[in-house]
């Protein structure tokens, strides 16, 4: 019925349904925008319509800004390609159209795990189908590994082996930075998930406590997780700080693995599978799966820490719910999510599947078994960020944290110190907590 | 009364200023107490507060004056304005206009054109010039000391305010320059020659000449980019506001609150604070000038 009158509205007044994802050919994110012009102009015969893709290739904190200014603007793209971590405050804000509707019309929508479908969801509302999660590793450069002496099959059990491992680099390879563990408030979000958060779990910490609902400001894992960080950029120099605070720090970062001049880089699959990727012209190795390995993220090492550690984010498709043509959408949305778009994504730009019919796929479909492997190792071992609307407050003042202790400005206590009260202010006195 | 000749009449006059009055209410006065009322809200752009916000009315400056943060971005500011507008701006224009003054033609349209070049492109593309000339890495300043036999430095890390200053004072020192280079052409050239004449000295000549006739002009000079720089975003693009805050001028504290932390009402309440400084700064230097025009 709604494609009937869309169809009658498209020859009357020529319908746009737009698609706005942060990509940009070229850039971040190209496979995404190859992907989409593979399959939408067969969306566009079959309905008639047009379709725009909006491309983006910013900051995801712009991202959201952006999203964020056009819905509440009364506009916006009308399907968003968005973090799936956004969604409690974007749905607080009714930024978000619930797709219940919509998906009982999507056959494949059984085949997404709960889990997955627990991440686009929010007080038993679906608003966001998973596009596809993460897991988060070590990476590291097997020819440096070689140079330097090191095992090239190689997995750290402790904080100390990798210590270990960076401290060889720096004595065998002289400008070669060892490691690299993001820090800093330049990196943004990058930060606190690929370096605090990675860490922090590491030695059984977290920064919000989810049986009391408190945020933790002091902890011992806190303190030995700065201590790592200390260790790394201050007292050994394994990496290098002032990089960490340099505008353009991820970038450069990505520059200086690409000329090898960064032995190890702890990251997310989409650092392979994206950055490495021999198809990005910026920061590709041809030889990527013979030339970077992979290790599982390890615990501190001491009794009772968790052996492998992994925190995952996810992104998926969401409804503004100011969008003109909503049958119109469903019909994009259903389509896009047909299996046969979902394989040729899964070749372009591989990631964690959410979907079961995906998954099984995924052992044969790509020839590198890089997710096939990586998801079996650490999808049992992953975790997910708080998701509320101070995360992102409290967030910063955790890269702020980390930054004051790499760059030398504090030492590790009146950090903390500062950090406690940048969040009392922000959440309030009664939400924090002490651990010992 | 006599003495005060009306060419229309009263209603007429009202008439007439109906469109600016009409004009300034909808883009300024509206807009300015619609910051002040979003200011007293809770408002945020997402989460709960983005539905429905609240009236908290005090709360935010209250707030605002127990923020460490904002006496860091006032003071900054402050920073930036001496160091870039007082002292970089209307300094280098008044050196810039003193040099080319009374020279030949030539040579003064080339040294203007320097200046306004650094004015007219588009403060993005100064911003990636900067970015390019100052960046540790790959930038050209390093690359020429790193030639000369220096060791690199990282510019906006180790001297944040200074590279932000340099940038401004570079970016903008081309309307002082010219406003000055206008205001000599007024001061009647027998002035000057007299001096001259009487071999006086070069300090004297300013002191006693130019000065006191260009007075005026370095007041509008100085209100003007006071209040232009006081408000002026783009060393965001250069440093972010960081290392650490170091340079987080007002504006982008406003900005990483409302639009980073999605903070609409505590943001809007700073934008309130730093409009009344702006008034004040201005009523400061109108009284400055009156009196020193009696």
């Amino acid at each position: 019925m709604f494609l009937l009158i869309g169809l009658l509205a498209v020859s009357l007044f020529g319908i746009k349904v737009t698609i706005i994802a942060n990509a940009v050919k070229g850039g971040k994110n190209t496979q995404v925008v190859d992907w989409f012009e593979s399959f939408l102009p067969q969306i566009e015969k079959d309905l008639g319509i047009d379709i725009e893709l909006i491309q983006a290739g910013i900051k995801d904190e712009d991202f959201k800004a952006r999203i964020v200014l056009d819905i509440k603007g009364g506009g916006g793209a009308d399907i968003m390609w968005i973090d799936g971590f956004w969604v409690p405050e974007f749905v607080e804000a009714g930024y978000l159209r619930p797709i219940d509707d919509i998906l009982a019309n999507v056959p494949a929508w059984k085949y997404y795990y709960d889990s997955m479908k627990d991440m686009g969801s929010y007080k038993g509302t679906t608003y966001l189908v998973p596009a596809g999660t993460d897991v988060r590793m070590i990476y590291y450069n097997k020819e440096l590994f070689k140079k330097a002496g090191l095992p090239v099959d190689w997995q750290p059990r402790s904080w100390e082996d990798i210590l270990n491992a960076a401290r060889t680099i720096k004595e065998k390879l002289p400008g070669v930075i060892p490691i690299q563990l993001n820090a800093g408030t330049e990196m943004g979000e990058a930060t606190t998930m690929q370096g605090f958060f990675m860490v922090l779990l590491g030695a059984g910490g977290n920064l919000y406590d989810w049986d009391t609902g408190k945020w933790v400001i002091k902890s011992s894992a806190l303190k030995d997780t700065l201590n790592f960080y200390k260790t790394i950029y201050v007292d050994e120099k394994l990496g290098d700080a002032d990089l960490q605070v340099s505008p353009k720090a991820r970038e450069k970062t990505f520059d200086l693995f690409r000329q090898e001049k960064i032995a190890m880089y702890i990251e997310g699959t989409w650092f392979y599978t994206s950055v490495l990727s021999p198809s990005n012209p910026s920061w590709g190795f041809p030889d990527r799966d013979e030339r970077i390995g992979w290790a599982a993220m390890p615990g501190r090492g001491k009794a009772g820490d968790p052996e492998f550690v992994s925190i995952s984010g996810g992104t998926g498709f969401a409804v503004n719910p100011n969008t003109k043509y909503p049958g119109l959408v469903a019909e994009v949305l259903k389509r896009i999510l047909y299996l046969e778009p979902q394989i040729s994504y899964f070749e372009m730009k591989p990631f964690v599947p959410p979907r079961s019919d995906l998954a099984e796929l995924s052992w044969t479909v790509n020839r590198n078994s890089f997710i096939a492997e990586t998801s079996k190792a650490l999808v049992k071992y992953t975790t997910f960020r708080p998701g509320f609307p101070v995360y992102p407050e409290i967030s910063f003042f955790a890269q702020l944290l980390t930054e004051r202790v790499v760059t030398g400005q504090m030492d590790i206590d009146s950090a903390i110190e500062e950090f406690a009260n940048s969040v009392i202010d922000v959440v309030g006195k009664k939400d924090v907590e002490e651990l010992p | 009364m006599q003495n005060s000749v009306h060419l229309v009449g009263k209603k007429a006059g009202f008439f007439f200023l109906l469109p600016a009055i009409v004009l300034i209410s909808v883009f300024l006065i509206f807009p300015a107490i619609w910051v002040l009322y979003i200011g007293m809200t809770n408002e945020t752009l997402t989460g709960i507060h983005a539905a429905n916000p609240e009236f908290v009315g005090l709360k935010n400056f209250l707030r605002i004056f127990n923020d460490k943060f904002f006496y860091n971005a006032l003071r900054i500011s402050l920073l930036f304005v001496f160091g870039s507008a007082i002292i970089g701006q209307a300094g280098l224009g008044m050196t810039l206009s003193l040099i080319t003054y009374r020279k030949s033609a030539k040579f003064k349209s080339f040294v203007q054109s320097v200046a306004i070049l650094a004015w007219i492109i588009p403060e993005v593309v100064v911003a990636y010039l900067w970015v390019a000339y100052l960046d540790k890495d790959f930038g050209t300043l390093n690359s020429l000391l790193n030639w000369l036999g220096f060791g690199k430095v990282n510019w906006f890390y180790d001297y944040p305010v200074l590279s932000i200053i340099l940038f401004n004072t570079w970016r903008g020192t081309a309307f002082s320059m010219l406003l000055f280079s206008a205001a000599l052409e007024t001061i009647p050239p027998s002035y000057l020659e007299a001096a001259d004449v009487m071999s006086t000295s070069t300090w004297r000549k300013f002191k006693d000449i130019i000065l006191p006739n260009i007075k005026s002009y370095i007041f509008t000079d100085l209100i003007l980019i006071t209040l232009w720089t006081f408000n002026v975003f783009s060393p965001y693009l250069l440093t972010h506001g960081g290392p650490s805050f170091k340079t987080e001028l007002l504006p982008i504290y406003i900005y990483r609150n409302a639009f980073r932390y999605f903070k609409i009402g505590y943001g809007s309440a700073i934008s309130t604070v730093v409009l009344l400084i702006n008034l004040a700064l201005a009523l400061i230097y109108l009284r400055l000038s009156r009196r020193s025009s009696k």
